[in-house]
């Protein structure tokens, strides 16, 4: 034991190397084979879940986007090409949730804008700010089904707390949910949920922002606002790409409070994962089409995704 | 923010003799301190204004929650109900099933069914998550850097997009209406946490590590008598994080579960609504405070741990 322990650092006894010459680097050689074994196993684990879980379902997607399902497998499948692209191509609703979906998208960026105005003043010298920054967070550890459910109950047409508080009953009462006002309501749910994790960010951002810099710029003659424009907002542009980013993927694949909410005005509640949703569970034989949708939903998330990217290099800076 | 203000006007005098000028400066002083002050105001009540719009909405529910339905129904709004308050709604979240020769009732059961269904993954997958991450950060083998990149890049791709395909494949393995599909996946780890703790783990010092190596500490020996007990907190960041997103989910268990029996929380919830709460906004409500109360409860008291999980895998990325 103590002799291998030696070995390992190179300062074993010199007579007893002489005799035994290639017994340090074997030994070496052999710890490191285990370390490479051992190193790889445990580090592949999640990658053998991700092999399993999510890229055989990627390959099998991509092929039943081209078969028209009979049910959830493959049995009587039938290739039909692009027929389910097709398809839905054809399908007004489908058309309908790219624009539907989109719009809520919208929400993202108002959620992200006030969670920096908040972060902004929350990190002046506030007192009480912990108290603050964990009321602002609470809604973000809610489930999206009680919160769904909270807020269609206060914009009921009839008994809704908030058409109380106006007043507005009987026949002036404000329909929340009618086909002009339902995106605005969603939305507005969507920024009072999910403006805490940007809160959040931009609060840790903000004070991770180099003061001398800012100093500097005062001692300019800089005031606050120009302050904030060229030297708070660039130094923190790492992580508004890093809420947007995500934000955005996330927002296309909206879903759980358009379903919960359970009205339709024009079909505005139709998202593109609602619709998938649908195509795969409410009708009968249409995974194919369901899968096709998931397929453009992809190619839709890509697309707005690169684009980030390569827009991200003109506004973006590493490294202040 | 005052203490700055009143140095300045003890030092300036000193290094400024002229008195002309030493009044046109006090009168800017006063100024600018009047507008901060202003200022400051401002942005109190904004504070307090956005913390009120949140909390509003929760006094709403809670109150809402212990009315009777007729008071609830009502077209004005009562703080004080004249009929008084009552627990009648949560009896009904408390006894309710819709298949009525069953007594266990819905929500009670959901609940426990989450806990079944959450607890195990969220364990061993922070287990095995960080395993991953030991030898993604301190053991040293020849295909780490681009196994660290295609976990990196399984992070991108959106979950939904395998939504169809994945449930085609758990149904050909008989996985659908039981909640494996939303327990052995979760087992294996997950990327976001191994990029976590990976960053905690690279923070341990390396001489930590040969120390335990002298002491005859093998990979496993290292990582469980080491990493682990230095990395508590972490673990138990990601492991709330984990635990509250598992408890939250609602379209895995809504695709996968649609036995009374074996519904999460979450569904119950929404099942337990769309049955008895259309006419009576009492039980939506209170149906949603218990739901609500478990994840506010773990907030409250281990709300450094979610904050601290949440704003370092958000801002290294």
């Amino acid at each position: 034991m103590e002799q291998e322990t030696f070995a390992e650092f190179g300062v074993a006894d010199e007579g007893k190397s002489a005799e035994i010459p290639a017994k340090p680097p074997k030994k070496r050689f052999k710890a490191s084979l285990r370390e490479e074994l051992v190193g790889t196993a445990l580090a592949s684990i999640p990658l053998v879940g991700f092999a399993i879980f999510a890229l055989v379902p990627l390959v099998t997607a991509l092929a039943m986007a081209f078969f028209k399902m009979k049910g959830f497998g493959f049995d009587g499948a039938k290739w039909v090409g692009f027929g389910n692209f097709a398809t839905i191509f054809k399908d007004p609703i489908f058309w309908k949730s790219i624009p539907n979906t989109l719009i809520f998208a919208i929400g993202t960026l108002v959620s992200q804008v006030l969670a920096l105005l908040v972060a902004y003043f929350l990190s002046r010298e506030i007192k009480g700010r912990k108290v603050f920054r964990m009321i602002y967070f609470m809604p973000y550890v809610c489930s999206v089904v009680a919160l769904t459910l909270m807020w269609k109950t206060i914009f009921n047409t009839n008994y809704g707390i908030l058409n109380q508080i106006l007043g507005k009953s009987g026949e002036n009462a404000i329909n929340w949910f009618s086909p002009n006002l339902y995106r605005s309501t969603v939305i507005f749910m969507g920024v009072w949920s999910g403006m805490g994790y940007g809160i959040l960010l931009y609060t840790a951002a903000l004070t991770n922002v180099n003061k001398s810099c800012v100093e500097a710029a005062k001692i300019d003659g800089a005031n606050a606002f120009r302050v904030f424009w060229s030297v708070v907002l660039p130094s923190i542009s790492p992580t508004s790409f890093y809420l947007l980013v995500t934000g955005v993927i996330g927002a296309l694949q909206a879903f759980a409070v358009q379903n919960l909410l359970g009205v339709s005005p024009d079909n505005q509640d139709v998202t593109i994962v609602y619709y998938m949703y649908r195509r795969m569970l409410e009708y009968s034989g249409t995974m194919g089409e369901a899968s096709a949708s998931a397929f453009v939903l992809a190619i839709l998330i890509l697309i707005v995704t690169v684009a980030q990217f390569l827009v991200s290099k003109f506004w973006v800076k590493e490294d202040v | 923010m005052f203490d700055e203000t009143k140095q300045m006007n003890s030092m300036k005098p000193a290094e400024n003799n002229a008195p002309a000028e030493n009044d046109e400066f006090n009168k800017k002083l006063r100024r600018s301190r009047a507008e901060k002050i202003a200022g400051k105001v401002g942005v109190y009540a904004f504070l307090i204004i956005y913390a009120i719009l949140i909390l509003l909405p929760f006094l709403i529910v809670l109150l809402t929650s212990i009315k009777s339905a007729a008071a609830v129904q009502k077209n004005t709004f009562e703080i004080i109900p004249s009929d008084g308050f009552t627990f009648d709604a949560y009896k009904v979240v408390f006894t309710y099933h819709p298949i009525r020769s069953e007594h266990f009732p819905l929500l009670i059961r959901g609940f426990f069914n989450t806990i079944l269904y959450v607890v195990p993954p969220t364990v061993i997958g922070l287990f095995t998550s960080a395993l991953s991450a030991y030898a993604f950060s301190k053991l040293r083998f020849r295909a780490k850097k681009w196994m660290y990149s295609i976990m990196l890049g399984t992070m991108m791709i959106p979950g939904t997009i395998m939504m169809v395909s994945q449930y085609s494949l758990y149904d050909s393995i008989g996985w659908t209406e039981t909640p494996l599909p939303l327990m052995i996946p979760g087992m294996f780890g997950a990327a976001a946490c191994v990029f976590f703790m990976r960053q905690f783990f690279t923070g341990i010092p390396d001489s930590i590590i040969e120390a335990a190596k002298l002491d005859g500490l093998g990979f496993l020996g290292t990582f469980f008598r080491i990493m682990v007990p230095l990395s508590m907190p972490a673990l138990l960041a990601q492991g709330i994080l984990g635990f509250v997103g598992g408890y939250n989910d609602y379209l895995g268990p809504l695709i996968y579960i649609h036995d009374a029996n074996m519904k999460t929380l979450q569904i119950a919830l929404r099942t337990l609504v769309s049955e008895r709460g259309g006419d009576e906004p009492n039980v939506t409500m209170a149906a949603s405070i218990v739901a609500l109360l478990p994840t506010l409860i773990i907030y409250f008291f281990a709300q450094k741990y979610f904050i601290e999980g949440i704003v370092t895998s958000g801002l290294k990325q």
